[in-house]
């Protein structure tokens, strides 16, 4: 299965070969590791692996899974809207809300070509300004949001399509 | 002398908790207040009881004084602590509570106004001989541009009102200022209600140290130490320590003379902090806070005091204490839900799994909870670990193993990136500015070890979605790989 790490650009593709016990087997890309996983009390466990012993807990919501690695926190999505995006030539269809806030400025209307970089909203959550700029050049198709309006995580602000001349070159998302 | 009997407390999380605690310990009834988003926040449960207040939007709740004041008169509430942010640095919230006969927790409202608002805190300081750096007020283009001419960029652009970081700006150059004062307008306007900008001179390496001060209604004032806070993303703390590493007796002597000449020359009431900037042999004065501080456990844990009891016995008319000779090293680092690989982007969630760390010298200051929701309403900060050790060294080591030790699911935090920051050979080294972010960890990535770990535990715990998800099925609607399994489950469950 291909996962993706929430904010992160790469995907990463492992699947269980084998499991027996506590024993388990996994692909990461083109590499196998071996661990095994002793469960808690309190419902994590102890991952060995590379004789490292990691607390870890585990739990799945909606359409993310969450991970915690000590203190590091993870949070994982399917990997197939990232590939659809791709398969449409641009890093991203639609700009979503990163977070629940406020949107505080739309710098673009319907219509407009935007390069990439280019800010095209002002967000405001938890008391701070976050800019959502484009990722690749993109033809703006509909903006669905107004300034002053409150959106909640993962909302859409903006529809993005191919810029006329140029679809189809943009590598892939650099964040989501 | 006021006798109190009944704490309203004027805000939320970790610090509503911190002082409803301190408030029961000197003998008070306390009244929680919260918004609608905070209906289930640890703060509500832990006070004697608790009023709705408004809803979600800060504005409309823990910044409506009319309505703090009318739930004050409502419980019977004798005294209000306003915490730190929201209404704290408010000299009208201060002035309204004074208004209903009510004891206000911290400075008197003319003393909050002077010394809250940064160009009539400056005067002060000049008048007080205390050194500060070239400033002026305004968000006009022109005088900006000139005052810019003078210093020469960068600059920074801050709240006149604020405190915490809100709203701050570093202009490189000519061509961003005018956009990054119309920002800093927003964001201050936004965050304290009050547009005002202040513009000074950016100083290129400076560590920010801070002196604790106490003062009472019968003229006394104390310093308690100082305060290293110079670890700083976006211009908000994260890390802060006592004493500063380094600092000589003469400096901190220096700096503790110009805090107490500055409180005695406003006539400071209740505990506030002189910030300064220190770059190397000199120093200068930044602005007071006129409240309790964020990082205040680290003064607490040297000093072995209650900083909060103190300013309820100041607030009843008591005498500041004689301060016991501080003893060895507290740091503490804040705990906030936010992004730090992705210029720590504010994060929000559910707390689905909490390990708190333990053990001598290990402090833990949150409102923290299995299932309580982390908000976009309010700032991120989760809570504050706090270690003290017999040398710098033992506190750090202390805090290496704490942050090791703790766990927070559901919510993405930086936890990691603390514990990596006080970790390294820099923090070690005390290579302190408030450029140390930028310059040792503004390109900090979780290590490649921790996402192996972490991605072996996903695909095992997604084994059986991604079989569900491959197999063909009826093509009704849309589908998630994890459709038909429970949407909450812990990895046992699955077993």
């Amino acid at each position: 299965m291909k996962l993706t790490r929430t904010g992160d650009s790469h995907e990463y593709d492992a699947e269980v070969i084998s499991r027996d016990g506590n024993t388990i087997r996994v692909r990461i890309g083109d590499r196998e590791i071996a661990a095994t996983f002793t469960p808690n009390a309190d419902g994590g466990g102890i991952l060995s692996m590379d004789g490292r012993r990691y607390p870890i807990f585990v739990a799945r919501r909606k359409d993310a899974i969450f991970v915690c690695v000590g203190p590091a926190s993870f949070e994982f999505k399917p990997a197939e809207t990232a590939a659809r995006r791709r398969a449409r030539g641009l890093a991203a269809a639609e700009i979503t809300a990163p977070m629940p806030g406020k949107v505080l400025k739309v710098l673009v209307r319907d219509g407009d070509l935007v390069e990439a970089g280019q800010p095209l909203i002002v967000l405001e959550a938890m008391k701070m300004e976050t800019t959502l700029a484009a990722e690749s050049a993109a033809l703006v198709k509909h903006v669905r949001v107004e300034e002053g309006q409150t959106v909640d995580h993962g909302a859409v602000l903006l529809e993005l399509s191919p810029p006329p001349a140029s679809s189809g070159r943009e590598s892939g998302p650099r964040a989501e | 002398m006021a006798r109190l009997t009944k704490l309203l407390v004027a805000n939320r999380g970790e610090i509503a908790l911190r002082i409803i605690r301190s408030a029961r310990l000197f003998g008070l009834k306390t009244v929680a207040i919260y918004s609608a988003a905070d209906a289930n926040s640890a703060h509500v449960g832990a006070a004697d009881e608790a009023i709705a207040i408004g809803p979600a939007e800060a504005a409309k709740s823990y910044l409506d004084i009319a309505a703090i004041i009318a739930a004050a008169k409502q419980s019977g509430a004798d005294a209000i602590h306003p915490g730190y942010g929201f209404l704290s640095e408010r000299s009208e919230f201060a002035q309204a509570a004074a208004d209903a006969r009510i004891v206000f927790v911290g400075p008197r409202p003319d003393v909050m106004a002077a010394l809250g608002d940064k160009v009539a805190a400056r005067r002060i300081a000049v008048a007080a001989n205390v050194p500060v750096v070239p400033g002026i007020e305004t968000a006009e283009i022109v005088a900006a541009r000139e005052f810019a001419a003078q210093v020469e960029y960068p600059i920074l652009i801050k709240a006149a009102a604020g405190g915490g970081g809100r709203g701050m700006r570093v202009v490189a150059e000519a061509s961003q200022l005018e956009s990054a004062l119309e920002a800093a307008a927003r964001e201050a306007a936004a965050a304290f209600g009050d547009g005002r900008i202040f513009i000074e001179k950016y100083l290129a390496h400076p560590r920010h140290i801070e002196i604790q001060i106490l003062g009472d209604d019968h003229g006394g004032v104390v310093a308690l130490g100082e305060r290293d806070c110079s670890i700083q993303r976006r211009h908000q703390k994260v890390i802060e320590e006592s004493p500063a590493p380094g600092l000589s007796n003469a400096m901190r002597a220096k700096m503790i003379d110009a805090a107490l000449k500055l409180a005695r020359a406003a006539h400071y009431t209740n505990a506030g902090t002189a910030e300064f900037l220190v770059e190397g042999d000199n120093f200068y004065f930044l602005e007071v806070n006129a409240r309790l501080q964020v990082e205040h456990p680290v003064t607490e844990m040297r000093f072995g005091c209650d900083l909060v009891f103190e300013q309820l016995r100041i607030a009843s008319g008591g005498a500041v204490p004689e301060p016991a000779a501080p003893r060895g090293v507290a740091i503490e680092c804040r705990i906030n839900a936010e992004d730090p690989e992705h210029d720590f982007r504010p994060a929000t969630g559910t707390v689905l799994h909490l390990n708190i760390p333990g053990g001598p010298g290990v402090r833990f200051d949150s409102h923290l909870a299995r299932g309580i929701e982390v908000t976009p309403w309010y700032d991120g900060l989760l809570g504050k670990l706090i270690c003290y050790g017999a040398n710098r060294e033992e506190a750090r080591g202390r805090l290496v193993n704490a942050l090791g030790e703790f766990s927070l699911l559901g919510v993405t935090n930086n936890a990691a990136y603390l514990r990596d920051i006080i970790a390294s050979e820099q923090f070690r080294d005390a290579k302190l500015s408030t450029r140390f972010i930028d310059e040792f960890f503004a390109d900090w990535k979780i290590g490649f070890a921790e996402i192996d770990a972490a991605i072996v535990a996903a695909v095992i715990a997604a084994g059986d979605a991604h079989a569900e998800a491959d197999a063909p099925k009826p093509n009704t609607e849309r589908r998630s790989p994890w459709d038909g399994l429970n949407n909450f489950e812990l990895w046992r469950s699955r077993r």
